[in-house]
């Protein structure tokens, strides 16, 4: 049954029939083998199959004893009459009313099987498997296009996501995380470790994160005006290889490249550059969205995280905009720049309209602001009053309490804040 | 070979194969003879026969007037043997069952002491309602029963072979009446009980009794021959696996045997090594009977609650059960033939 089974699989599947029928044939042998190497050490011995005849016949033991005593060359007493008597019986036996031949019970369905095999390998000879045809036929049909295009899109998207973060070295992410503290925005954070120089070592004190994010911010901002690519590339002389990749991919790199200048003193664990990466993802995929949205603009090295921060203020009317991205960038960074450093409230107030009618997308902000200042491990101490957050860290003296309004969005894990804050954004839709 | 009624016919001398046929042809004639006088009860019958032959003891148990009697006597006529009957009573003494010994005068006027015999001295001996007897009287049987002899007086008389005992005992009437002792129980080959006659049986008897004269029964083997039947039957042969299923079964009726939990838990005594030899002993009879040279399962299953019934005691929680030796045995039977 199962070796039927196994061949009607195959004629339906595979393209080359020879070497399946040769492994299906060797098996069926070696089965065959065992079964029969099974049933013959298993046998019963004459005397237990005379005594299942005897059962089955009714001859009463009379052939079981026979058997038993047959050993005996010159049977004494009544053996000798036992034995004819036992002969004479057996004799007299229907043998085919012993062994009735009867079809297995499976017959019908074991038949049935072979009829569909025969069938299927008669057809193999002029056609592809079926199967694989109908699967073919199956995938080149429009709706099954439509429903899977978007599918295997969104898939590759995501697979060229976790190379990046698979291909990001442990030291650079500890190294991006230190920049990221220091500035004073997600846009900050990003254009920091674009136009930070390998030299410059990550500040260790609140002072040197002040100012840390003051040269980034002024390093940045003709960049950020320009919104070219080219630019950028020109001015920062760690994205030299990024044509074609996302901010990811150039912040790592240059991570990377900083990690091997700075040596073993800055590294930190994997599953905490892991765990930062993916903060720093979740804060930069609106970024990615909108440039989706936006027509499908080339992703280039340093702006592409830039505009995408600055866009969520002013979502909507920027992805009308597309090319304007820039100039609304160059705006905040240069109220930012004016404000004391990391962590300060001031650059927050001082958004345009846009960004202060939606306070909620204020929330990638303040995560940059959680991680200045801290180069060992970072970790979430969530205070007991509501509304309140605090970052902890071992030996960073900035400790800044994150409190706007809405300040229980602090206590939401950072995988899950992008989807809250799409959530608000589309309550602030609903509301303009 | 011979096919006639009557007690001709030579055993000795020839082969075992004739010698069974003989055997054979015989009983069937007896159970003509008997038949002629017992309507019915074949069970009974054979059962007698087979532990005529086998060398053994019967013990009837049945309500008065159902032929125990009648079946003794018939018997005895039928295979030309001596025939006494004792009828038990609570004042019968030993030495009215097996004698005693008496002063005699001799031919010359000497007078000196000589030994009695009883009607114990005889070929096929009725006991009639043994029960009735105090058990003194009735272990005055034991000695007899199992060795075949008696012992008065420091001085051992053997008794005549065959010697075969056919016990009565009214199970209703329990005032009066003393239970045979368990030693006395193992010496009985079978235990037959004797069933109320059907509907037709009963119209038989009533014709055969209230018509005209009873019918006489001729002898068809006498004791030399039943001796040497007895020969015969020790050399038909047993199959191991029938050995094997009268060891299980026997054993299976042992209180200690913890994986029989239903003799451990009715039984208090099991059947001793009586009940297997009866076994054979019998189920080696009834082949013979039947025209088979060997034994089979279904001469030991048919065999089982004659000899083990009366070998099995049981105990309170049986009793308070009402549970009986005969449906203990068949579910013990039952659940070794389904291993």
């Amino acid at each position: 049954m199962w070796l039927l089974v196994a061949l009607i699989v195959v004629a339906s599947v595979s393209v080359k029939l020879a070497g399946a029928l040769v492994f299906i044939a060797v098996v069926a042998a070696i089965g065959a083998a065992g079964i029969l190497a099974l049933t013959w050490r298993n046998r019963p011995s004459s005397y237990e199959t005379a005594r299942r005849l005897d059962s089955a016949v009714g001859l009463r033991d009379r052939t079981s004893t026979a058997i038993y005593f047959g050993g005996i060359e010159k049977p004494e007493g009544l053996l000798g009459e036992q034995r004819k008597d036992a002969l004479a019986r057996f004799a007299k036996v229907d043998v085919r009313g012993l062994f009735p031949l009867q079809m297995p019970g499976n017959f019908k369905r074991a038949f049935a099987l072979f009829l569909v095999a025969g069938g299927l390998f008669a057809y193999r000879i002029h056609h592809q498997p079926p199967l694989i045809s109908l699967l073919q036929s199956t995938a080149r049909s429009q709706l099954v296009q439509s429903i899977l295009s978007p599918i295997a899109h969104a898939m590759e998207k995501d697979l060229q996501r976790t190379i990046a973060l698979v291909t990001m070295k442990p030291d650079a992410v500890g190294d991006e995380t230190q920049r990221a503290d220091s500035a004073s925005n997600t846009e900050d954070l990003w254009k920091a470790d674009e136009n930070k120089s390998p030299d410059a070592d990550a500040p260790k004190d609140p002072a040197d994160a002040a100012e840390g994010d003051q040269q980034q911010d002024q390093m940045q901002a003709p960049g950020s005006q320009d919104g070219n690519p080219s630019d950028a590339r020109q001015q920062d002389s760690y994205s030299q290889s990024q044509d074609g990749k996302n901010g990811n991919d150039s912040s790592s790199d240059k991570s990377m490249e900083q990690s091997e200048q700075q040596g073993p003193e800055g590294r930190q664990s994997l599953g905490q550059s892991l765990m930062q990466a993916l903060k720093n993802m979740m804060s930069n995929s609106p970024n990615q969205q909108s440039n989706n949205r936006a027509g499908q603009q080339p992703p280039n090295g340093q702006g592409t995280p830039q505009s995408g921060n600055s866009q969520q203020p002013g979502d909507n009317e920027s992805d009308k905009r597309g090319d304007s991205r820039g100039n609304s960038d160059t705006k905040q960074k240069a109220n930012q720049t004016a404000s004391e450093g990391a962590g300060s409230q001031q650059g927050t107030k001082e958004l345009s309209k846009d960004q202060q009618t939606h306070p909620v997308n204020a929330v990638p902000d303040r995560v940059a602001l959680e991680a200045s200042g801290f180069k060992e491990q970072t970790r979430m101490k969530i205070a007991t009053e509501t509304g309140t957050a605090q970052l902890g860290t071992g030996d960073v003296s900035p400790r800044q309490d994150a409190v706007t309004n809405g300040a229980e969005q602090e206590n939401i894990p950072a995988r899950y804040r992008f989807y809250v804050q799409r959530y608000f954004e589309h309550a602030d839709n609903g509301k303009q | 070979m011979t096919t006639s009624v009557g007690t001709e016919g030579q055993m000795g001398g020839q082969p075992l194969g004739q010698q069974a046929e003989f055997l054979a042809e015989k009983m069937a004639e007896v159970r003509r003879e008997i038949s002629k006088a017992i309507v019915g009860q074949l069970e009974v019958v054979d059962g007698v026969l087979i532990a005529l032959l086998a060398g053994g003891h019967v013990l009837l148990e049945g309500a008065p007037g159902l032929g125990k009697t009648m079946l003794v006597r018939t018997l005895a006529q039928a295979v030309a043997l001596k025939y006494s009957r004792i009828q038990f009573t609570p004042d019968l003494m030993p030495a009215d069952v097996i004698g005693t010994s008496v002063v005699q005068e001799n031919g010359d006027g000497r007078k000196s002491l000589g030994f009695q015999p009883g009607p114990i001295f005889t070929n096929l001996l009725l006991a009639d309602e043994i029960n009735r007897a105090t058990p003194k009287t009735q272990s005055a049987l034991l000695e007899a029963m199992q060795e075949k002899q008696v012992t008065v007086a420091h001085t051992s008389h053997l008794l005549e072979e065959p010697f075969f005992v056919m016990a009565t005992q009214n199970p209703l009437e329990m005032e009066g009446t003393y239970p045979l002792p368990e030693a006395q129980l193992d010496r009985f080959l079978f235990k037959l009980r004797v069933p109320y006659p059907g509907r037709e049986d009963l119209h038989d008897i009533l014709d055969r009794t209230t018509q005209g004269s009873a019918a006489t029964v001729l002898p068809v083997v006498n004791g030399p021959q039943i001796l040497e039947m007895r020969t015969v039957v020790r050399s038909v042969p047993v199959a191991p696996h029938v050995q094997e299923h009268v060891v299980k079964l026997t054993l299976a009726t042992h209180p200690e045997n913890r994986d029989n939990l239903l003799a451990s838990k009715y039984i208090r005594y099991g059947s001793s090594p009586r009940g297997a030899q009866t076994l054979i002993l019998g189920g080696k009879v009834r082949a013979l009977l039947d025209g088979r040279y060997n034994v089979s399962l279904e001469d030991i299953q048919a065999l089982m609650l004659p000899a083990l019934r009366h070998r099995i005691i049981l105990n309170f929680e049986a009793q308070a059960d009402g549970r009986t030796p005969d449906d203990l045995l068949e579910e013990i039977a039952g659940k070794i033939c389904a291993k």
